[in-house]
């Protein structure tokens, strides 16, 4: 592991204007097993909604990195995180996607466990003849090192060295603010699993979400159906919320309508304008969303904004609002699972537009995602080339990105580290920069 | 007006898997009624699926054919970097149940097992599930009012569209 350098993968010299990420970050297996114990399992991700554990002993099962990982709700309604593998032989103690135990009971030699993770019964132990070791030994399920909830949103870090979840989060809590204000009563996620896979490396997807530069070229069939369903405004069809806004459309025009903000540890949001409009399931609560929040956090409840914490989930509000969790399982295999996220008590109908264009466009059995995943595919192939190994793809916008905010982060007192706005072929990659220089400090350790 | 029959309700499900085969998307819509149904459910997460379009998420539901009108014109744009070389599909249907038949409507439920070869990727995707179809008599021809698609393997590699399922 001798060569494993980072100038060797991240050429970034902000002084001379380069920043330059090299194929084999997206193919190298080696740095693959490295991403998976450093970045995955050395930091804070995702794990999911406090409201897939909303009742006492309710519970819900995930993966960080390559660790089973099971979140239950006490009986007392503590939530809490555990390694999902029993200490006897290692058995995943839950292997449903979710659900309700009082007791969990491993499936191999019915050691059993509270939803608190205290271990209930040791089968025949006091027939077991076991020593001394074995009787100092906790039995009880192991807690991964740190666990914490913001606003609904579960965040745990397999290893406990980390610094503090808000601090974690830092300005782009203001996001997930965003979704979570839209409702008195929180959010949660629509019935219906939806997975796929796509032949490629995990950072493709974290790259793509906020890619505003891909749209018109890798879309454009969708962009046929949706200009026809505009001309034709037939009752069957659903109406894209799409319709409303022209920052993805690529026009030559002088306006800022679209733009990106960069923040600490990894994260990211690109944004593009759109108005109010009947489109939008949240339209509904419009006035009282100005009411509460004022005109300006009203707005930013509407606009278009893709945004991604660093490593694993992204929340893409633009056709309804997406919750993606990237996992990745090979240098060149990802699964997404991905969610239609709702605020609590909407319209039945509001809550059918929504779905409707959910589906349409967020499902990988709709009209947009699995192009995305083909050229991810695309890309994949073209990684293994080493002998011209710099990418070209993280330079557009590097001579408009300001350090701090603007007048439209100020707004609603958020406090980027770099923003840029522009027209909507401005298309900023410089964003990914973030992704990078957090992915070199989890990386720090591992590599020189 | 008679009543549909089996073999006539085991042709009209075969012909539809042929013409999805042979990549005749006009002749398929055309076997659909303009109100048609087209719907495939998603999985919760206890191992059930999902029964309310309008509450649940489905993995597709259109009422209405112009939406698979749309799909059809996507997938045959040329502009689709999944869809620009299609795959080769091959339907079997099977199990073919008449349910219910009356001279106006019927009920027929049947298995499937869709394959796919992606050209551009040689990968080979198999898809399996059982349907549901329900017909209306129009003007003397049966055509398909309703298609519930209950899809079996529901993690999606790639992509999955309504040519291969």
């Amino acid at each position: 592991m001798n060569d494993m350098n980072v100038a060797k993968f991240i050429d970034d010299r902000p002084d001379a204007g380069v920043f330059r990420v090299s194929r084999a970050l997206f193919s190298d297996p080696e740095l693959f097993a490295l991403e998976m114990s450093h970045v995955f399992e050395g930091g804070w991700v995702f794990l999911g909604m406090s409201s897939q554990a909303e009742n006492p002993h309710d519970f819900f099962t995930t993966t960080v990195g390559r660790v089973p990982v099971l979140v239950t709700r006490d009986k007392e309604g503590t939530l809490r995180a555990f390694v999902n593998s029993c200490p006897h032989k290692g058995a995943r103690i839950a292997s449903q996607p979710s659900g309700n135990a009082g007791l969990f009971v491993c499936p191999y030699h019915s050691w059993s466990f509270a939803s608190s993770g205290e271990c209930k019964a040791v089968k025949w132990e006091s027939a077991g003849s076991y020593g001394a070791g074995f009787k100092q030994d906790d039995h009880n399920l192991k807690e991964i090192g740190r666990f914490g909830e913001y606003r609904g949103f579960l965040f745990g870090s397999i290893a406990a060295d980390v610094a503090p979840l808000e601090e974690y989060l830092g300005e782009a809590r203001h996001m997930l603010d965003l979704a979570a204000d839209q409702s008195d009563e929180g959010l949660e996620l629509v019935p219906g699993r939806v997975r796929f896979t796509f032949a490629a490396n995990w950072k493709m997807q974290l790259e793509n979400c906020s890619d505003q530069y891909h749209f018109t070229s890798t879309h454009p069939s969708l962009i046929k159906v949706l200009e026809r369903r505009a001309r034709e405004k037939s009752e069957a069809v659903v109406e894209s919320s799409l319709s409303g806004a022209d920052f993805w459309k690529g026009m030559k025009t002088d306006d800022i309508v679209a733009g990106s903000y960069s923040f600490e540890n990894g994260h990211v949001v690109t944004w593009g304008k759109m108005e109010a409009n009947p489109s939008l399931a949240l339209f509904e609560r419009r006035d009282a969303l100005v009411e509460k929040f004022g005109p300006e956090r009203a707005a930013w409840m509407f606009n278009m904004r893709n945004l991604t914490l660093f490593p694993n989930v992204q929340i893409a509000v633009n056709a309804a609002t997406q919750l993606r969790v990237i996992r990745p399982l090979a240098p060149n295999l990802t699964e997404m699972e991905t969610w239609c996220l709702v605020p609590r008590n909407e319209s039945a109908e509001a809550r059918r537009q929504r779905i409707r264009q959910y589906e349409d466009f967020f499902n990988p059995t709709g009209m947009a995602i699995a192009d995305d995943n083909a050229v991810y595919e695309e890309c994949q192939a073209g990684m293994a080339d080493r002998q011209n190994a710099w990418l070209q793809g993280h330079a557009r916008g590097l001579a408009a990105t300001a350090q701090g905010g603007d007048a439209l982060s100020q707004a609603i007192g958020m406090n980027p580290q770099r923003s840029i706005s522009g027209t909507s072929q401005l298309a900023d990659e410089t964003l990914f920069q973030s992704y990078y220089r957090e992915w070199t400090r989890r990386m720090g350790e591992v590599l020189a | 007006m008679t009543a549909l029959s089996q073999p006539e309700a085991q042709h009209l499900l075969f012909r539809e898997a042929r013409l999805l085969d042979d990549q005749a998307f006009t002749a398929w819509l055309d076997m659909y009624t303009e109100d048609a149904l087209f719907w495939m459910p998603a999985w919760r997460e206890d191992n059930t699926l999902t029964e309310d379009p309008d509450r649940e998420l489905s993995l597709i539901y259109y009422r209405g054919k112009e939406n698979l009108r749309d799909r059809v014109t996507r997938l045959t744009s040329g502009l689709s970097p999944v869809s620009k070389i299609l795959p080769r599909v091959v339907h079997l249907v099977g199990n073919v149940m008449l349910e219910e038949a009356s001279e106006a409507q019927a009920t027929v439920r049947s298995s499937f097992v869709a394959h796919a070869y992606a050209p551009r990727t040689d990968r080979v995707t198999s898809h399996f599930g059982h349907y549901e179809h329900g017909f209306a008599q129009v003007d003397g021809r049966w055509l398909i009012s309703r298609k519930i698609i209950l899809l079996a393997n529901d993690l999606i590699p790639t992509v999955l569209d309504v040519n291969a399922i």
